[in-house]
């Protein structure tokens, strides 16, 4: 048989292509470019302001070799890793037994706490930052709460500020992986729950063994999906706490914000936001296979 | 399909609303003159004035200068004025600034510097040269102190920048509070002779009068310059030492700075210093000289001479007992050493940036504003000092509560370092100084700023002592 | 432990988690009518709408709210535009870069466009785009197209190819197909892409804060981020009438998408937050 002429096949090609690019080109301006200029400026002393913004030079690797030796670059790394683990175990866990829970229950009850979850995932991230802030504040709803049972009330954003944005966060986000794990379960069929409960399983084994393993491919997706949002988190820290007390909230994005564009660094905040990409591009490889073996 | 209906009439709705409002906007727009320059349209200049708002909008002091200098110009006909307040915290305020000073298109003709942010703006080239103007502007040569005109020069010699306030730096004290506490007598003024008599001060409030703050400085990253300058600048100077080296170097760990760190971490460690709640965001200025000093829930507060500005009947917290109230004491040196006290100054100044497309324009404007008549109005509803000795000789001027003092100050005062670095090493400071008042100890805390400036400056140019 | 108990058990956790999480809510809510509102949740000495008929009167926050929906609203239809446009060869063609361009998609609906913030600022100042609304638009669209397109193709999937060739048998355009057949059909779908570009886009205050510079041009969220920043501390009322009507699009939106959910939902992920 004859195959098709080469550039027969590229002419088809382009021509079933040409609904792609409008999309290709607005990718390309705004997406490609601007990391490959993250990639080129992180090279360079680029500065906002200073004799380094008239007369921005290639200065290699130095950056990178001041990012790694930095005290705060691993401080920030490691504000970023516990955000995202508490992130992460709130919003599964919490977002796990409330659709577990919810599971069966009355519709009436199921109606009324589901929307109450929901909620706090629709408001926007600056109205999240102002609500939970409101509440932790020294004389806000959370040390109320503490006063009427005589515990004494705690500065929430300055002793616990990591807790507190993490909290902010979970409330943020456990109705996605609410919803998530309910359509989940609602895929989980009935009857082997019932199998594995005549067989004398107990409730807990029989969610450990039974439920967890049918619903495995929902948690991982659903915690890629959580990392990598919660890895581009910026604003509600920012507004929340501005990355302080000290340093102790500033997480990579806020660390680029205040070394890049506050500090006037834009080449090292460009070199930072290098380190955000590539943690992104790890996960989200990670996360496009996972997709793939589904 | 219902559902297809319904989400089209909302989206109609929507837009339609959008569309309303936008409508709206782009009147006011032309009105204003908007940010872009009008002039193919009217064949009138615009001049885009840009300035920090800290959230009073059209009752902040800077904008009644300017929309009453505008009112009473005699070019006001040819010429339109469109205010862009930048509304953010003051460590913003400088990045969004420099985000705009490099754009040609957005780029505002008149924008208000603080003195420390102009090396640094020369040196990227954003900002005017004004030699030509001040060339023929009279009052140049007779009347500005020539000590503010050091401010505005740049490293080549030439002025970038018209100051329009200078201020000092010391304690305010609540003369009622202290005497209540036995570390004054009635109508003595406070003097402290070391930074032992104010911890010592502030432990007497604690405990006469519990339900007072004793001790307040800004402490924050929100508080921006205010952090460094205010509250770091003027314990570090107390101690003899210096931001710099001789050798012009950035000196990155020393006794004094630990002296300094030290200091502050008594104050917070002691319970004598507001909570952080208050201090930690970029209202906190304004929360101690607005609403604690005022209403006697404060004794002692490190803050500026323009704090003034505040309490008079214009200002944002009209108090008139204040001058019998307060008293504001020289901050003294560390131990009492020579030259036993201590005063930063610091100051604004008019610039016109290099992108700027109406020069000749607002430098008359500028001009018309610095002219005492429109003038000392104004610095005295800012409550900062006068850059003119003409106006600083005005009758009303010099009858405002402490002004002479402040004034006084200013013969002793220290200034900021003339380095185009600065405005990056003052964002580590502010970061040093909020984590030691959060818990961090001293020592940490300066190695995380030897760091941060090494990697800003380059390692050639710090030092240790 | 008997299932009774098991049941109660379960119900008081929802209840309880219910109402931990509608308290902060409740704080806006409330504290929006309240004429003395502090930091704290408490019953009003006194009621008012003042504090939105302060908001809703005046003018610059009027505009605020009008360039906020102008933004969202047209990122939202050029998304919807270009990746649906962009799904339609994805889905029907048979093409050799498919799999390849699908996993490059894929790839970059992860990444953190935060990241990119300082590059995308010094391209607007070379080519003149800073403080203009349409280039803001352009790269917020850009930013959510990878995401839109990857949910587009799936819909568009979803329509059975069929239907079209009938219309083609016709004589129907590529174009007129997708008008008359495709897009009836994948509504739901088209709706849930606009929707989270909308919510994304409504709630962003980054990105048009620096690439945005007259006072003017600044939508809600920039807005409502400055409130916060210089009367936090003393206004809550107004800032939390301000906040509820803010967040009032957020919440329509999820109402009117509700019935698209179920359909979009397992794909929908990434748009969160």
């Amino acid at each position: 048989m004859a195959r098709p002429n080469r550039a027969a096949v590229i002419k088809d090609e382009a021509k079933k292509s040409i609904l792609l690019l409008p999309a290709v080109l607005l990718l390309l301006c705004f997406f490609i470019i601007p990391i490959v200029l993250t990639v080129y400026y992180s090279f360079t002393n680029l500065a906002l302001s200073g004799a380094n913004a008239k007369n921005v030079e290639f200065i290699g690797f130095e950056n990178y070799k001041r990012m790694l030796t930095d005290p705060s670059t691993m401080t920030s790394i490691k504000n970023t890793l516990l955000f995202l683990v508490g992130s992460l175990l709130g919003q599964s866990i919490l977002g796990f037994l409330i659709a577990y829970f919810m599971k069966g229950k009355p519709k009436g009850l199921r109606s009324v706490v589901g929307p109450c979850i929901l909620a706090g995932w629709v408001m926007p991230e600056i109205v999240v930052a102002l609500c939970c802030m409101a509440f932790f504040k020294d004389n806000g709803t959370m040390n109320m709460i503490l006063g009427a049972v005589h515990i004494p009330a705690v500065s929430w954003l300055f002793k616990h500020p990591m807790m507190t944005v993490v909290i902010a966060n979970v409330w943020h986000g456990t109705a996605f992986s609410m919803l998530n794990f309910q359509s989940a379960l609602d895929n989980v069929s009935g009857d082997i729950e019932e199998a594995a409960r005549v067989d004398g399983a107990n409730r807990f084994q029989t969610l450990i063994r039974i439920i967890v393993p049918c619903i495995k491919d929902t948690i991982a997706t659903n915690t890629m999906l959580n990392t990598l949002s919660t890895l581009g988190v910026f604003g509600l820290i920012y507004a929340m706490t501005g990355g302080g007390p000290g340093s102790s909230t500033t997480t990579l994005p806020i660390f680029m914000y205040n070394q890049g564009l506050k500090g006037l660094q834009l080449g090292y905040g460009t070199a930072i936001g290098m380190l955000i990409l590539i943690v992104g591009a790890v996960c989200s490889v990670i996360y496009t296979r996972i997709l793939k073996d589904q | 399909m219902k559902m297809k209906k319904v989400m089209g009439l909302s989206l109609a709705v929507v837009m339609a609303a959008g569309l309303a409002a936008c409508g709206g906007g782009s009147d006011k727009e032309a009105s204003t003159g908007g940010n872009e320059k009008k002039e193919a349209d009217s064949g009138k200049k615009t001049i885009t004035f840009c300035f920090r708002d800290d959230g009073q909008g059209e009752d902040g002091a800077l904008w009644k200068w300017i929309q009453n200098g505008y009112d009473t110009w005699d070019k006001k006909d040819t010429v339109e004025l469109n205010i862009a307040p930048i509304v953010a915290q003051e460590g913003d305020y400088f990045t969004k600034v420099a985000l705009q000073l490099a754009d040609k298109k957005t780029c505002p003709d008149l924008v208000c510097e603080d003195t420390f942010q102009l090396p640094n703006d020369v040196s990227a080239g954003y900002l005017t040269k004004l030699d030509d103007y001040v060339k023929d502007y009279e009052d140049w040569n007779t009347s500005y102190y020539e000590s503010m005109k050091k401010g505005v020069t740049g490293a080549d010699g030439s002025v970038y920048g018209i100051p329009y306030c200078t201020d000092t730096r010391g304690l305010w004290y609540n003369r009622d509070i202290l005497a209540q506490a036995g570390v004054i007598s009635e109508g003595q003024d406070w003097e402290p002779k070391n930074w032992n008599d104010i911890l010592d001060a502030c432990k007497a409030v604690k405990e006469k009068c519990p339900d007072v703050v004793p001790f307040w400085c800004n402490s924050g990253v929100a508080t921006g310059e205010a952090t460094s300058m205010q509250t770091y600048e003027m314990l570090l100077y107390g101690t003899g030492e210096r931001l710099l080296s001789d050798d012009d170097k950035w000196i990155v760990k020393s006794q004094g700075i630990l002296d300094s760190l030290n200091f502050l971490q008594d104050i917070y460690t002691n319970g004598y210093g507001p909570d952080l709640s208050l201090v930690l965001n970029g209202q906190a200025s304004n929360t101690s000289a607005r609403e604690y000093l005022p209403e006697g829930k404060l004794a002692i507060s490190l803050d500026g001479s323009w704090i003034t500005g505040n309490w008079t009947d214009t200002g944002a917290a009209p108090w008139p007992e204040a001058k019998d109230v307060l008293g504001f004491a020289s901050m003294p040196t560390s131990e009492g050493q020579d030259p036993k006290t201590i005063t930063l100054a610091g100051g604004w100044a008019l610039s016109i940036p290099e992108n700027a497309d109406a020069k000749d324009e607002t430098f008359e404007f500028i001009k018309h504003l610095m002219d005492p008549e429109v003038y000392t109005d104004a610095v005295i509803a800012q409550g900062n000092i006068a850059t003119r000795q003409d106006v600083a000789g005005d009758e009303t001027y010099s009858a405002q509560p402490f002004k002479q003092i402040a004034t006084e100050f200013l013969e002793s005062a220290d200034f900021r370092p003339q380095n185009d670095k600065y405005s990056t090493v003052t964002t580590s400071i502010q970061t040093m100084v909020e984590s030691v008042v959060s818990g961090t100890s001293p020592e940490d805390a300066m190695t995380q700023y030897a760091t941060d400036v090494a990697r800003a400056v380059g390692d050639d140019n710090v030092t240790e002592k | 432990m008997s299932e009774k108990m098991v049941k109660t058990l379960h119900c008081a956790f929802l209840v309880i988690v219910g109402i931990v999480f509608i308290l902060p809510l409740l704080w806006v809510v409330i504290a929006s009518l309240d004429t003395n509102a502090g930091e704290a949740l408490k019953w009003p000495a006194q009621w008012t709408f003042s504090n939105y008929s302060d908001v809703l009167t005046n003018s610059d926050n009027l505009r605020g709210f009008g360039v906020g929906l102008v933004i969202s609203f047209a990122q939202s239809l050029i998304v919807v535009l270009i990746s649906g446009l962009a799904a339609y060869p994805l889905s029907r063609y048979h093409l050799s870069y498919k799999k390849g361009f699908m996993y490059v998609i894929l790839f970059m609906t992860a990444l953190p466009m935060i990241a990119v913030t300082v590059p995308v600022y010094k391209i607007f100042l070379s080519v003149g785009l800073l403080d203009s609304i349409p280039g803001l638009v352009l790269f917020l669209s850009a930013s959510s197209l990878p995401y839109g397109i990857w949910l587009m193709k799936n819909f568009m999937d979803g329509v059975p190819v069929e239907l079209e060739e009938a219309a083609w048998v016709d004589g129907a355009t590529t174009m007129k197909s997708i008008r008359k057949i495709v897009a009836p059909l994948m509504f739901p779908g088209i709706c849930v892409v606009f929707i989270y570009t909308f919510s994304g886009s409504w709630g962003n205050f980054f990105i048009p804060y620096i690439l945005l510079s007259s006072p003017e041009k600044m939508p809600a969220s920039v807005m409502l981020y400055q409130f916060f920043g210089q009367h936090g501390t003393i206004q809550y009322g107004p800032l939390a009438a301000y906040s509820a009507i803010y967040a009032l699009p957020s919440i329509l939106l999820y109402i009117l998408s509700q019935n698209y959910m179920s359909k979009g939902f397992t794909m929908a992920g990434a748009a969160k937050g």
